[in-house]
């Protein structure tokens, strides 16, 4: 829906666009079509500095809307990852016995931090850096996650002294507190200068950083409002690598993944989508357009006050036809939602819902944003479904997707599901050039929890084709299905 | 006392006497009765029994007509079926089965409805396990030790040992003593096979001069009697036909939908389509016993010779997966490491020269006077546009190596023959449907060469022989997950089959037809539930 809208967008206030297929912002469009948004921004970013001043507004906003995209789809990812380790962790550490794994306590603990329960976490870590089997640098990892711990649970002299007790010559250790250090605000420690020792210290070694140095550093680097780096870090990284192999003998071999990698992804892309638009807003030739999308992209990664402005900014003063105008109001809306003026809000959502009932777009608009601020919207949730019933197939599939989000948000599974199985390219069931990634990701979620686990692994295994990181998620749900999967093992010919 | 026991004696022979009245008739879930549904399958089944057949069509069939000891529900939760209520022993060897006392076989014509009983459990587990009686299903329950019945309702299995999931391995169909005219083991030519009785929701009723298999409600079913009153199979031998007659309302289902036709039936709002069955594969396999066949290095050949990547965007607009090994990739054991080799007709050249063929005079590839010229089988059935269309570039892309190969279409049941009993052929195309259980035991375990066995390619490695039976042995997931994802590696390195894609299933269902839930692999299994309203009803 909105990559239409901003093909049409760029089209008309960026007529100084080269319009050759060679042109990188072209290039970089058709792939963002496609919904290839690490490609889309891998073929503009580098080319972004030897481009001319006329075409680096352009370039800006078409890289802010790629990283908004990535954002959105990695906040998601991160969601479903965090839910689907703790399932698979919570299981594999109920096994008892020798083959029991001994890192599922580090794990478990770590999605547990990231799931924002740090005393059951503590429990597993403190497990896990009692075991005498494992080497000095996990437990100095363990140690500096259950630091975590207790200051997320406000001891911070406890904290403090277990940080201090920490070996940090091994680069792991190190960028691991510091990752722990940006996280808490600890300014005072360096966390950018630790992760640069550390860095050098690797290349010296000639040795690639390992996944979780690369999400460590990201996390600072995030933090620290270094957004180039982290994506220049990222470019040469596997996301699809495991954190940790444990290998309990020929037979038995599990591969561990830290789930907040994918959160870290979608901080950063988020800034880097406001470092973009900010720059393209800052051009007159593209401000309409990167105002339009900077007003949704302050309220997803920045804050609702700034949003507000902008989007207030751009209703003033835009030259950009109604619809556009009408869209940004949903979003202004939203805003004055969560800044507490619910009834405001749900009255423009109401009058632009009866305006536009012909506008399906906006009524997903509208919807999304329902969904987003945990609105209830029981009125224009009836208009949709109104449409969605009387109206045509393929030019539904976001209305149905919002409704599908929308009832998603309400815990309403069954008609999440069947929403966004409507909205579903059906002949393309699983690609994300016919299927928005959100929705798959959405519906890949609802197939899971409803332990339809192979049309959910599916979905993945199309989607890692294009985003590699979804592979610890992947890994994830194939270790869950294997252990809740019955049946009695037939196969017959087709 | 004794008055008291007997007033408890008089109570429980009524409740013998009565129950399956008691329990049978109207679901008393407000939804109403009645109705036909029409569905289409692309192909007639060969048998309609669960013990003989191995294709999908016929296991639809079955779970309409027979039910388990236990069941699997939707939410993967085993609940109970002919079993009301099951004990495990502490050690997972011993598993005691208490029967429903209210379920009565369906009747034959001019004959009372007998009681299922626990003869008719040992009866199944026998005949399945007859040397003589040709299954696919022996290969997974040779875990079972003994069997014994308790009393008329109780029943012991013992196991040889503990096994992962051993309760849901209980869900196979009984069928009656009083069934099959051989009492000693099930052969295709037991009348049986073709006029099966069985617990469940429908009954046979007749197979009609157009090969339509009816099935009517039954009346008396122990979950109280389903909401439809008669399920019509209706075969197609064209799955273009089969959607039409879905789109002009001659049938109200298609089991598995032609990918082509997925924009037409979407388009239209009177259908819904319904995802289910991920875990199923197309493959080009390879008899073993033709010694060219046997050289790695030539079946690595064929793999990089074709274009599988331009077959499934050309024949199937590109609607499905191409994979690397035996699992499909919606399986918790599909090796992600394992990638599927590339279209590389230079390397699939190189191969063969290394295995010492060289060009002979018509361009086809030999070596000590054996020419690389092989037949292709393939089911009549199967004979879409599309099939066809794969099974000619296959050819094409074999001949640009030097490579000959004749394609021939055969009746389905001859195809059968020459393939899972003959062993006639030197390349088939098919396709395998998993449960979730990705079991490859049957396809590629050397025990599993035989007359209608579904290794039919012969393919024998004692290091997959040995993983496979090291995966059934163990308890412990994370092994068994490791143990297949070695496998995985081994067979794509292997390549018995070059491993082809998986396809985009949908089912598509009249929007009439309410209530629908449906089973990934077995679809029928809720089908008691769906209904249709009265207005629908003609």
């Amino acid at each position: 829906m909105k990559y239409l809208a901003c093909v049409f967008l760029i089209f008309i206030f960026a007529p100084s666009f080269a319009y050759s297929a060679d042109d990188p912002v072209m290039r970089a469009m058709k792939l963002y079509e496609k919904r290839h948004y690490e490609e889309a921004a891998a073929a503009l970013r580098p080319e972004l500095p030897s481009m001319g001043q006329s075409r680096q507004g352009a370039a800006h906003l078409m890289l802010g809307m790629i990283y908004m995209k990535s954002a959105e789809l990695y906040r998601e990812l991160y969601q479903e990852s965090l839910s689907a380790s703790q399932d698979y962790y919570k299981k594999l550490s109920a096994a008892r016995g020798q083959s029991r794994s001994r890192f599922v306590d580090l794990y478990m603990g770590e999605a547990l931090i990231e799931a924002g329960k740090p005393g059951a976490a503590a429990v597993y870590l403190e497990k896990f850096a009692a075991d005498e089997g494992i080497s000095p640098m996990y437990r100095a990892l363990a140690k500096a996650d259950l630091g975590l711990c207790h200051y997320l649970s406000n001891d911070k002299q406890k904290a403090e002294t277990l940080w201090n007790e920490i070996d940090t010559t091994d680069p792991e250790v190190s960028v691991q507190l510091a990752s722990i250090f940006g996280r808490v605000g600890r300014k005072d420690k360096n966390p950018v200068a630790l992760c640069e020792l550390s860095l050098r210290e690797a290349k010296k070694s000639r040795k690639s950083p390992s996944i979780r140095m690369v999400k460590n550093i990201i996390s600072v680097y995030v933090r620290a409002g270094l957004t180039d780096k982290g994506l220049d870090l990222l470019k040469h990284a596997d996301a699809r690598a495991y954190s940790y192999r444990e290998v309990l003998g020929k037979s038995k071999v599990i591969n561990f993944y830290d789930p907040s990698l994918l959160g870290d992804l979608s901080m950063l892309y988020g800034q880097a989508c406001l470092a973009h638009l900010e720059k393209a807003a800052a051009d007159a030739t593209v401000r309409d357009p990167a105002e339009y999308y900077l007003g949704e992209a302050y309220a997803l990664f920045g804050s609702i006050d700034l949003s507000a402005k902008v989007t207030a900014s751009f209703i003033a003063a835009s030259r950009m036809p109604q619809q556009y105008k009408d869209r940004i109001r949903v979003w202004q809306a939203a805003d004055q939602y969560q800044k507490g003026r619910q009834t405001d809000a749900v009255g423009i959502w109401d009058e632009l819902s009866r305006k536009q009932q012909l506008d399906p777009d906006l009524l997903a608009e509208i919807l999304l944003a329902c969904a987003r601020v945990r609105a209830e919207c029981p009125m224009i949730v009836k208009r949709a479904e109104n449409v969605v019933e009387s109206g045509e197939g393929k030019k539904l599939y976001a209305l149905n997707f919002a409704l599908g989000k929308y009832y998603l948000a309400k815990k309403n599974q069954s008609k999440a599901m069947s929403c966004m199985e409507a909205g579903r390219d059906k002949s393309n069931k699983n690609k994300i050039e016919s299927n928005d990634p959100l929705m798959l990701v959405d519906l890949a979620g609802l197939y899971y929890r409803n332990k339809k686990f192979s049309e959910a692994l599916e979905i993945y295994f199309d989607m890692s084709k294009q985003f590699p990181a979804v592979r610890q998620i992947q890994e994830t749900m194939q270790g869950v299905y294997a252990m809740e999967q019955k049946s009695a093992g037939d196969v017959k010919i087709f | 006392m004794k008055r008291v026991l007997l007033v408890a004696l008089l109570l429980v022979g009524v409740t013998f006497v009565l129950s399956p009245f008691a329990e049978a008739g109207s679901k008393k879930d407000g939804r109403p009765d009645g109705g036909t549904l029409n569905y289409g399958e692309y192909g007639r089944p060969a048998t309609l029994d669960p013990i003989t057949s191995n294709e999908m069509i016929s296991l639809r069939i079955t779970e309409l007509v027979f039910n388990g000891l236990v069941g699997i529900n939707e939410k993967q939760e085993i609940v109970p079926e002919l079993a009301e209520r099951w004990e495990m022993s502490k050690d997972g060897r011993t598993y005691t089965f208490f029967l429903r006392k209210d379920v009565t076989w369906h009747a034959r014509e001019g004959e009372e409805a007998k009681p299922f009983t626990a003869d008719d459990v040992i009866f199944t587990y026998k005949i399945m396990m007859h040397p003589k009686t040709i299954t696919p299903l022996k290969v997974r329950y040779e875990f079972i030790d003994t069997v014994e019945k308790l009393d008329d309702y109780t029943v012991r299995f013992t196991l040889k040992r503990p096994i992962l999931n051993a309760l849901a391995k209980f869900s196979f169909k009984i069928i009656p003593r009083h069934g099959p005219a051989n009492p000693l083991y099930l052969t295709r030519e037991d009348p049986f096979v073709q006029n099966p009785i069985g617990t469940g929701p429908y009954i046979l009723k007749n197979i009609t001069a157009d090969r339509e298999i009816v099935l009517t409600a039954n009346d008396n079913y122990f979950k109280g009697r389903p909401h439809i009153d008669k399920f019509v199979a209706k075969p197609f031998a064209d799955q273009n036909i089969m959607t039409q007659a879905l789109m002009f309302n001659a049938i109200d289902m298609i089991v598995l939908v032609n990918p082509r036709d997925i924009p037409e039936i979407q388009g239209d709002k009177r259908f819904v389509l319904q995802p289910y069955n991920a875990l199923s594969y197309s493959f080009f396999g390879y008899n073993m016993r033709n010694p060219l066949l046997a050289d790695k290095r030539v079946r690595q050949a064929f793999t990089y010779a074709v274009n599988r990547q331009e077959m499934l965007d050309s024949f199937f607009n590109g609607q499905g997966t191409i994979i690397s090994g035996p699992f499909a990739p919606g399986s918790w054991a599909y090796n992600l490491e394992v990638q599927p080799y590339p279209f590389d007709p230079e390397k699939a050249k190189s191969l063969l020269r290394d295995a010492g063929f060289t060009p002979g005079p018509d361009g086809i590839m030999q070596k000590g006077g054996k020419k690389l010229s092989f037949t292709l089988k393939v089911p009549i059935e199967k004979e879409s546009e599309a099939v066809k269309r794969v099974v000619l570039a296959f050819k094409n892309y074999l001949k640009n190596i030097g490579v000959d190969v004749n394609v021939a279409f055969e009746e389905w049941q001859a195809w059968k023959e020459d393939v899972f009993l003959e062993h006639d052929f030197d390349i088939v195309f098919a396709s395998w449907v998993f449960d979730d259980s990705a079991d490859i035991s049957s396809l590629f375990h050397s025990a599993e060469i035989g007359p209608w066995k579904n290794n039919f390619i012969g393919y024998s490695n004692p290091e997959v022989d040995s993983l496979i039976v090291e995966s059934k042995l163990t308890l412990d997931h994370e092994k068994r997950r490791t143990i297949n994802r070695k496998l995985h590696a081994i067979l794509a390195d292997e390549n018995p089959y070059t491993f082809l894609w998986t396809l985009t299933n949908y089912a598509a269902y009249n929007k009439k037809v309410r209530h629908v839930a449906i089973h990934p692999y077995k679809f029928f299994s809720f089908a008691d539930e769906w209904f249709m309203a009265e207005k629908d009803q003609n």
